[in-house]
């Protein structure tokens, strides 16, 4: 029988700025969820918004 | 040719003597030779050690008796003891997977309990009402006469969400919508592999028990299906508990991102509309009402917004189920109610399609069944952008400046706000 595992190897969330355009990206943190208020942009202080939620895998 | 029978058949004779009286009688020289060559081919039937490699093989023109037995036994052995030596074989496999099955359902039963005791504030131990969840079984309504049967479904499955839904608030009352939503999909992920691992050792067991090996030939076959979508519901454990966007998320996604700006109200039950323009263009967004880990109710949705508006055109956004060896996350357009589940929806959707004749047109992402179900890849993410730029162009290519457009996030919103 042939199955391959998959496993999560890594959690991340990519913050961006509606305003500039600039993007982040940091590990997940609990409670983030996807087009919610993130933190202070660091270019044009406008507030930036978790644009996208993902996770690496790898299978073996 | 007397002669040379006797000593053939009386061997210990010759062997003790009596050839010498023997040679007094025939000849002494002929009783020798006789004597001589009776000696080396009694030497070649007992001595073992002077088989050749030729002779084991038969690569000579003789056959040996000797050779026949180590073709004919195995031949005699599968002919008639062949199904149940595979069934011991194919038992091992099996052992193992359904060895693996408890493991999984034994530790999501687990993590349902320790999710329910540490985020929703359990007035009492959830453990026995929890176990009672997990036998639940549901059946199905009859189908010999099938006129109505899509209306019996819904009220079927309806009734056991409600009912389910009902049960988990009596455990936590204070418990808000978000945490009753994510222990809902724990107690139907929870019950799927219970399911599974019941019947897997059902089938196993009875084949065992029959000794029956074409009984457990079906199971053998589709096993290795079995694992992958058990592994799969096993995996999306830590997301639904983290409340993490998953594959499945990727219409609403799309279609959340649409109606960020706009004002957003109620459609149905667990389901929000918005209301926006697109080159004179109407679009009405509809998706399930995130963050909370569910799907909504887009078609009663439809069917409402259908009876008060004219819709001139239906496009729906969902994840579909990749073929092997097809990208992940690919994108491809169709034709048809995109959305899937036990089919009540889509009948919903479709009968208020034709009715009005609404044209239906889908964008589908494809992934794997484990895709779809654990926390959003990057691949899948990476193409919300590209698939909301095709819904503009659908729109575009298929309506006229104003006429109204519906757009359906299809997909299970966990973590997803809109």
């Amino acid at each position: 029988m042939i199955h391959k595992e998959r496993k999560i190897t890594g959690e991340y969330t990519v913050e961006g700025c509606p305003s500039c355009g600039a993007a982040e990206t940091r590990k997940y943190a609990p409670g983030d969820v996807l087009f919610g208020t993130a933190k202070k942009c660091p270019s044009c202080g406008g507030t930036m918004r978790i644009e996208k939620i993902y996770g690496e895998t790898i299978t073996y | 040719m007397s002669v040379r029978r006797a000593p053939k058949t009386h061997k210990p004779a010759v062997r003790s003597g009596m050839a010498s009286s023997g040679a007094a009688v025939y000849g002494m020289a002929a009783c020798r030779d006789e004597w001589f060559n009776l000696e080396s081919d009694m030497a070649s039937l007992v001595n073992f050690t002077d088989i050749g490699i030729d002779e084991i093989f038969s690569t000579g023109d003789d056959t040996s008796p000797l050779l026949m037995l180590i073709w004919i036994l195995p031949i005699i052995l599968f002919v008639f003891y062949g199904q149940r030596i595979q069934l011991y074989v194919t038992s091992g496999e099996i052992k193992k997977a359904i060895g693996k099955l408890d493991g999984y359902r034994k530790e999501t039963r687990e993590e349902l309990i320790g999710y329910v005791r540490q985020n929703m504030n359990p007035k009492d131990d959830p453990t026995g009402r929890i176990d009672r969840f997990l036998e639940y079984f549901t059946i199905m309504p009859v189908d010999m006469d099938p006129a109505g049967i899509v209306d019996k479904v819904r009220h079927t499955v309806r009734s056991r969400e409600d009912r389910i839904r009902e049960q988990v608030r009596m455990i936590a009352p204070d418990a808000s919508d978000l945490e009753l939503s994510k222990a809902q999909t724990l107690i139907e992920i929870a019950t799927s592999l219970q399911m599974i691992y019941r019947i897997v050792n059902h089938m196993f067991l009875t084949a065992k028990k029959q000794n029956n090996y074409p009984l457990i030939l079906p199971l053998q076959m589709i096993l290795p299906f079995i694992m992958e979508h058990a592994s799969a519901m096993r995996e999306a454990v830590p997301a639904f508990k983290a409340g993490q966007p998953i594959g499945d998320g990727i219409g609403p996604m799309v279609v959340g991102r649409m109606m960020l700006e706009c004002e957003k109200k109620e459609a149905a039950f667990q389901t929000v509309m918005a209301r926006t323009e697109y080159e004179g263009r109407k679009l009405i967004l509809l998706k399930s009402k995130g963050p909370d880990s569910t799907v909504g109710r887009p078609a009663e949705a439809l069917e409402d917004i259908a009876s008060k508006e004219e819709i001139d055109m239906i496009i729906m956004v969902d994840a579909a189920l990749k073929m092997e060896g097809e990208e992940s996350a690919s994108v491809a357009h169709g034709f048809g109610a995109a959305i899937g589940g036990i089919g009540v929806e889509r009948f919903q959707i479709e009968a208020v399609a034709t009715g009005s004749d609404i044209p239906v047109m889908s964008i589908v992402v494809k992934q794997s069944v484990t895709e779809a179900i654990t926390l959003m890849t990057g691949e899948i993410a990476g193409s919300a952008d590209g698939v909301r730029s095709q819904v503009y162009e659908m729109v575009l290519e298929n309506t006229k400046p104003g006429q109204t457009v519906l757009v359906i996030g299809v997909g299970n919103t966990a973590g997803v706000i809109q």
